[in-house]
């Protein structure tokens, strides 16, 4: 029953404007913005199994290749920096400089560097990814309790195990926090670096339908970005659930106490 | 044997400095169980942590079976008063006792053996999916106790171990301490201020000063060996030297204050 209700409120919403959208939007004769039956037509007919796989798995494939590989240094890094107090005050004025540059800016520049293939693609959206990563796990080390790790520390826990089995499953809530923040952020990344130059890819095509005025198709490659981007956020969010349990229920007990 | 000598430590911050310890000196034989007590504030928790090797001292030394400490010495374990900072709350209650032992290079078998004996001398068998803080406060410090046993330490610390848990829970948890330590052998060096729970763990008391600190008295505790929460605490001798320790921390204070 609970599960039955939580199911309704958390469909009511969305259901209610796709029904409005689709009832107001029924007898548009505006160019550019058909009927929402017109562009559902256009989606059964666009987003075709070959144009998923020539298109939106290279885009997938980037958003994956820029993430995981923003989250490899960003942790990384962010470890690092977290633990020591000197490299923290070296190193995070320039972090603070690099993080407010917006990485869109960046696109024109990396393809000078990188083309204008997959590797730029990639280089954008480690380089807008990596910050909120970073800048959460260096927050997540330095916020490991000193009582933590005095206790690792008098049991001998040192090097690589003081790193895995302590300090990084301390600072996995707020690694989280961050590898959340990138998610969203990598498909902003991956739309733009692809509309600016590209042969394929989501953010391509949108752009050419919006080029050669196939205004149903486009708004239907729109549509399929939403749920794109809202799949992949459920995805993470039942990974995280599982991964951070520890982490809920040591909340829900002190919230007892 | 575990030996203090001359341990002096103060802290600084920019141009201000605290003298926490002055000049601290006693020792603790092997097997010995000495409870340290003093008024609250006088660096008692300063003191565990130089001879847990975690803080470096100013002055003086502490040595473990004649080898200087500079660090965590091997062959001790300690446990803390923040039971609930002090367990991995990402790790269930087995993982938490199978860490150390794991760094110590502990065969599995043999570490699977220890969880299980360990767990069993707390009266925590059953617990060991649990997460930590899914127990009570009580239950916690059992299993960071259990944590100190497998690691089979030859000297114990501990660290006002009982300070966060009720008074019942207390005084199972005192008589789980008093038997362990007959059973293993150890030798535990045990902080609290609790002058009637020194006494009554204690083969000895050594009592501090305020700070900064100084070793006030010394005082061997001679009850029987077999002790008991009734007659033990009803016993005029433990009335005697409970007064004795009474009147030595109050003297300290009053030092204090002039």
């Amino acid at each position: 029953m609970a599960v039955l209700k939580k199911t309704v409120v958390a469909v009511a919403l969305p259901a209610v404007l796709f029904a409005g959208w689709y009832v107001l939007s029924a007898g548009s004769q505006n160019f550019y913005s058909p009927p929402l039956r017109t562009i559902l037509v256009a989606f059964g007919d666009t987003w075709s199994v070959e144009r998923l796989t020539a298109d939106v798995a290279p885009s997938l494939l980037r958003l994956f290749a820029g993430y995981l590989l923003a989250a490899v240094i960003g942790v990384a890094a962010g470890v690092a920096i977290g633990l020591s107090r000197r490299l923290r005050a070296a190193v995070e004025p320039v972090l603070e400089f690099f993080r407010a540059i917006p990485p869109p800016v960046l696109v024109p520049v990396i393809m000078l560097f990188a083309g204008i293939g997959d590797g730029m693609k990639v280089i954008v959206i480690v380089f807008g990814c990596v910050w909120p990563i970073l800048l959460n796990t260096v927050e997540g080390v330095r916020a490991v309790d000193a009582v933590v790790l005095e206790t690792a520390r008098s049991y001998g826990v040192t090097g690589t195990a003081r790193i895995t089995r302590v300090v990084l499953p301390s600072a996995s809530p707020q690694i989280a926090a961050g590898l959340r923040q990138a998610l969203s952020i990598a498909i902003i990344l991956m739309v733009i670096s692809e509309m600016f130059a590209a042969s394929n890819g989501l953010g391509f095509t949108i752009v050419q339908f919006q080029r050669s005025f196939a205004i149903p198709e486009m708004w239907s490659g729109i549509l399929l970005l939403g749920l794109l981007g809202f799949v992949l956020s459920l995805l993470f969010r039942l990974a995280e659930r599982r991964a951070l349990r520890w982490y809920e229920g040591l909340r829900a007990a002190q919230r007892q106490s | 044997m575990l030996e203090v000598k001359g341990l002096r430590k103060v802290y600084r911050s920019g141009s201000r400095e605290v003298e926490a310890l002055r000049d601290l000196t006693f020792t603790v034989d092997n097997g010995e169980l000495v409870c340290l007590v003093g008024p609250s504030g006088c660096g008692k928790t300063t003191l565990l942590r130089c001879v847990a090797g975690l803080l470096d001292p100013t002055s003086g030394d502490v040595r473990v079976d004649g080898k200087a400490v500079d660090g965590p010495p091997p062959g001790m374990a300690v446990v803390f008063q923040e039971y609930g900072r002090s367990l991995f709350p990402w790790m269930s209650v087995r993982d938490n006792v199978e860490l150390p032992l794991k760094q110590k290079k502990v065969p599995k078998q043999r570490r699977g053996e220890l969880i299980e004996q360990a767990l069993d001398a707390v009266g925590l068998t059953g617990t060991e999916s649990a997460y930590p803080w899914q127990l009570s406060g009580g239950m916690q410090q059992r299993v960071a106790i259990a944590r100190a046993v497998a690691y089979e330490p030859r000297t114990l610390l501990m660290d006002e171990p009982f300070a966060a848990v009720d008074a019942q829970t207390r005084a199972d948890l005192e008589d789980l301490v008093r038997r362990l330590w007959k059973r293993l052998k150890v030798t535990i060096l045990f902080v609290t201020h609790d002058i009637d729970e020194s006494v009554y763990l204690g083969q000895r008391v050594v009592m501090l000063s305020s700070s900064p600190t100084v070793v006030q008295d010394e005082l061997v505790i001679d009850l029987p060996a077999e002790r008991d929460q009734l007659t033990t605490r009803a016993d005029p001798r433990f009335i005697e030297l409970r007064t004795r320790v009474y009147e030595q921390i109050q003297t300290a204070k009053k030092n204090a204050g002039k």
